[in-house]
């Protein structure tokens, strides 16, 4: 499976390019391209050079070896060997690069040599002309390195064979400075170029990561950011776009958080309201409501006490019994609107009296478990919106959920309240609610929590029972204000 | 798509391919130096023949390859060409013996058999005659007309021994009453005529005496020539150079070459080496023609 495996690497590659970041491409895409070129035409100007160099060496070795054939061509005939030895010296004294030298007459013998001493024989038959050929050059493995032999023939061979052996280490030590002095170039080049990478990079970027710094400032809710136009091309119609952008996010949150206010308010408002119109009703019923119902009853018993008909007396009896009854309805009405028992005793026990009026009135199992308020009082809106919060979720529980247990949990940490009522009933369709729909008061609950800066989350499925969970903050203000 | 980048690879590697050939073979050791090997003749001995210095080393080989072809043909042995720098030379190689036959200068000739007994074999004969001139020879562009003029300036000489070279010349001086060494401003040796004709065409002397078979053969061969160099003085005739042998040659072999000699222009490849030459045949010649050269050798002191 080849092309899958490619694919994925270069996948792969692709991430691990891509994720560099943006500077560092530019910078290595100049680099690159620097060394490249460099490279390039450092390879191609030492091929050029090595092509002519080794051209001229070649006819320069022809050269050299065609005029020794054509100056030793008269001392051989007329036999001046002394002669013939010192053209071999003059010519290689004069030119450097030659290693040897030495004449062949025609039948191959050794007239005249360069060599101190004696003769390396193998050297004869290294080498030769074809025939009566115009010069042949070939380059021989030796034990001081590869040399060139051209073979020129005297007097068209009739005469003998010259000989030369010359060396091209000049021409590789020509090669070798140019190609370094290219590589330094190079060199001295790329560092040039990455500082003016480095400046260039910094001018073309700095407007795109600051862009960077204000989108991620616009991602976290800041959009106090605005970006500085550097240039009139496509970096600069972006940072326009994004500072208006900005502004109409600014104005928006603005409006956003004028009628969050309001309808904070809104919502408080209604939510005061309704308290202070429950207060009101209870202290109504307390006041005056309760003592009339005691008068009336207090009466009903003088009409009793001071009637001897026994018919009388017994509707009397039925009368101070309705009225009694009454008189708890109301009294417990009264607590049910406004527990005095929330101001006095706090939360808690409050709850607590709650759970038990609730058990005693319906067929319902509620455990309830409170932490971290034996000591510390909560802030009295916190207090009242959990109290309302439980009421509300215990009157869902027992209204519509067809539960058998119900249990109630309050903890306290340093940070949050968290409240959460559970019950094994029915549940119902989370993605169904309607949240406005007063049936079941989940809106009533969620804006009591929010209004504190707090948050419902909602469990529930069909069959699955439901629970809620509430967390209001503790402000900082708040912790301190119990020390 | 990958083969694109293959075929990138390919072109990107073969235009980068370097251009210096690698050599192959074994390593030779220039430091495991040995003697040269000793020679020894095998074989058929060589004739050995010597031709003086009358042009230069490159042209006698040149014309005399065809002679020499046709000796080794006839006489059906290989032959050795062996040339000297100076006439002298080729003297003391037939004196001893070196060379079997050689092709003297007549001064040359004259002196050896003087010494020694140079042996005259046979001699050259052009346009029916046996003899040649002496050719006193200037610049066309020159005002020089005779010897006379010629002084102070520079001379060319051919040979130290030459007799158309060097004693002829030097007797025409003297003949005024000078001598060479003061007479000329300078005075120098090219050691072979054409090389004298060449010097004074091309103005490195303002004078010069050559062989006139030398300088007509020249002409004939770059008659550019005639446009560069004028004849200013022919002297009287005198024996031509001849073919000379050691005295102490076996007779049965002198025969043989002069008889290959003597009958060389009745062969076709004898014709052909001839006029590689610009001779007409060689012909038996009595010492006697060379006493007019003699005498002016005796009376021609020359100096070192």
């Amino acid at each position: 499976m080849n092309i899958p495996y490619s694919r994925r690497f270069l996948d792969q590659l692709w991430v691990l390019v891509g994720g560099v970041n943006i500077r560092v491409k530019i910078i290595g895409i100049v680099l690159g391209l620097v060394i490249l070129l460099g490279i390039a035409v450092t390879w191609q100007v030492r091929q050029l050079l090595s092509h002519t160099m080794y051209t001229q060496f070649f006819e320069q070795a022809t050269a050299l070896t065609r005029d020794l054939a054509a100056r030793s061509t008269d001392p051989i005939l007329i036999n001046d060997l002394y002669e013939l030895q010192r053209l071999l010296q003059d010519t290689q004294s004069n030119q450097p690069n030659i290693r040897y030298a030495f004449i062949l007459d025609k039948e191959g013998y050794v007239l005249a040599h360069t060599f101190d001493g004696g003769f390396p024989e193998e050297l004869i038959s290294a080498n030769g002309v074809t025939d009566s050929g115009y010069a042949y050059t070939t380059t021989l493995n030796t034990t001081e390195g590869q040399l060139w032999d051209t073979a020129v023939p005297i007097f068209e061979g009739r005469v003998g064979t010259a000989r030369l052996g010359l060396s091209d280490v000049q021409v590789r030590q020509t090669i070798d400075m140019v190609t370094g002095q290219l590589l330094l170039t190079t060199v001295m080049v790329s560092v040039i170029g990455i500082t003016a990478a480095v400046f260039l990079t910094w001018i073309l970027t700095h407007p795109i990561l600051e862009l960077v710094d204000a989108t991620q400032a616009v991602g976290r809710g800041d959009f106090s950011y605005r970006v500085t136009r550097w240039a009139d091309d496509e970096i600069g119609k972006l940072t326009d776009a994004f500072n208006t952008m900005a502004d109409d996010l600014a104005k928006a949150e603005a409006d956003r958080a004028e009628r969050e206010q309001l309808r904070a308010q809104y919502v408080h408002g209604v939510i005061t309201a309704q308290e202070d119109e429950r207060k009101r009703i209870a202290r109504e019923l307390h006041d005056s409501t309760s003592q009339s119902l005691t008068s009336m009853m207090l009466g009903l018993k003088a009409l009793s006490d001071s009637c001897y008909i026994p018919e009388l007396q017994k509707r009397a009896e039925e009368l101070r019994r309705v009225a009694g009854q009454t008189l708890d309805d109301v009294h417990s009405l009264s607590l049910q609107l406004r527990p005095s028992v929330l101001d006095d005793l706090g939360l808690p026990e409050a709850i607590r009296r709650h759970v038990a009026d609730c058990r005693k009135r319906n067929l319902l199992d509620i455990d309830l478990a409170v932490q971290g308020l034996e000591d510390k009082r909560l802030p009295s809106e916190i207090e009242t919106a959990l109290y309302r919060i439980i009421q509300e979720a215990l009157t869902n529980v027992i209204r519509h959920s067809e539960a058998q247990t119900a249990s109630i949990f309050i903890e306290k940490s340093k940070t949050q309240v968290l409240a959460v009522i559970e019950d094994d009933g029915k549940g119902f369709d989370q993605s169904a609610i309607d949240w406005h729909d007063g049936h079941l008061g989940l809106y009533g609950i969620r804006e009591r929590a929010e209004l504190l800066s707090g948050q419902l989350t909602l469990e529930t499925g069909i069959d699955q029972g439901t629970s809620l969970y509430i967390e209001i903050p503790l402000t900082a203000e708040y912790e301190y204000s119990l020390e | 798509m990958r083969y694109s980048l293959y075929l990138l690879i390919a072109l990107v590697v073969v235009g980068c391919s370097s251009y210096a050939p690698t050599s192959q073979g074994t390593v030779i050791d220039l430091a495991s130096l040995q003697p040269l090997p000793v020679r020894y003749n095998e074989g058929v001995i060589p004739l050995r023949v010597s031709v003086a210095a009358v042009i230069s080393p490159r042209g006698t080989a040149e014309s005399y390859q065809l002679l020499l072809d046709y000796l080794s043909e006839v006489l059906d042995r290989p032959i050795e060409l062996v040339q000297r720098r100076t006439y002298q030379e080729t003297n003391d190689l037939i004196e001893s013996g070196a060379v079997d036959i050689a092709f003297v200068c007549t001064s040359a000739y004259i002196t050896g058999y003087d010494e020694f007994g140079m042996a005259l074999l046979a001699a050259p004969q052009v346009n029916g005659e046996s003899v040649y001139h002496s050719l006193l020879i200037v610049p066309t562009d020159s005002s020089v007309q005779t010897m006379q003029d010629l002084e102070d300036k520079v001379f060319a000489f051919t040979d130290p021994i030459s007799y158309s070279g060097r004693v002829y010349p030097t007797y025409l001086v003297q003949k005024l009453g000078r001598v060479p060494d003061t007479f000329f401003a300078r005075t120098f040796f090219t050691y072979s005529h054409d090389e004298a004709i060449y010097s004074v065409a091309d103005g490195l002397a303002n004078g010069a005496a050559v062989d006139s078979l030398v300088y007509d053969f020249a002409l004939e061969r770059d008659p550019t020539l005639a446009d560069r160099v004028r004849v200013i003085h022919r002297s009287p005739p005198f024996g031509i150079p001849p073919v000379v042998v050691s005295p102490n040659m076996r007779p049965r072999q002198r025969v043989l070459l002069q008889e290959a000699l003597l009958t060389m222009h009745e062969t076709s490849t004898g014709v052909a080496a001839l006029q590689a030459l610009g001779l007409d045949r060689f012909t038996l010649l009595d010492d006697s023609a060379y006493n007019s050269a003699r005498e002016i050798i005796n009376e021609v002191e020359l100096l070192p």
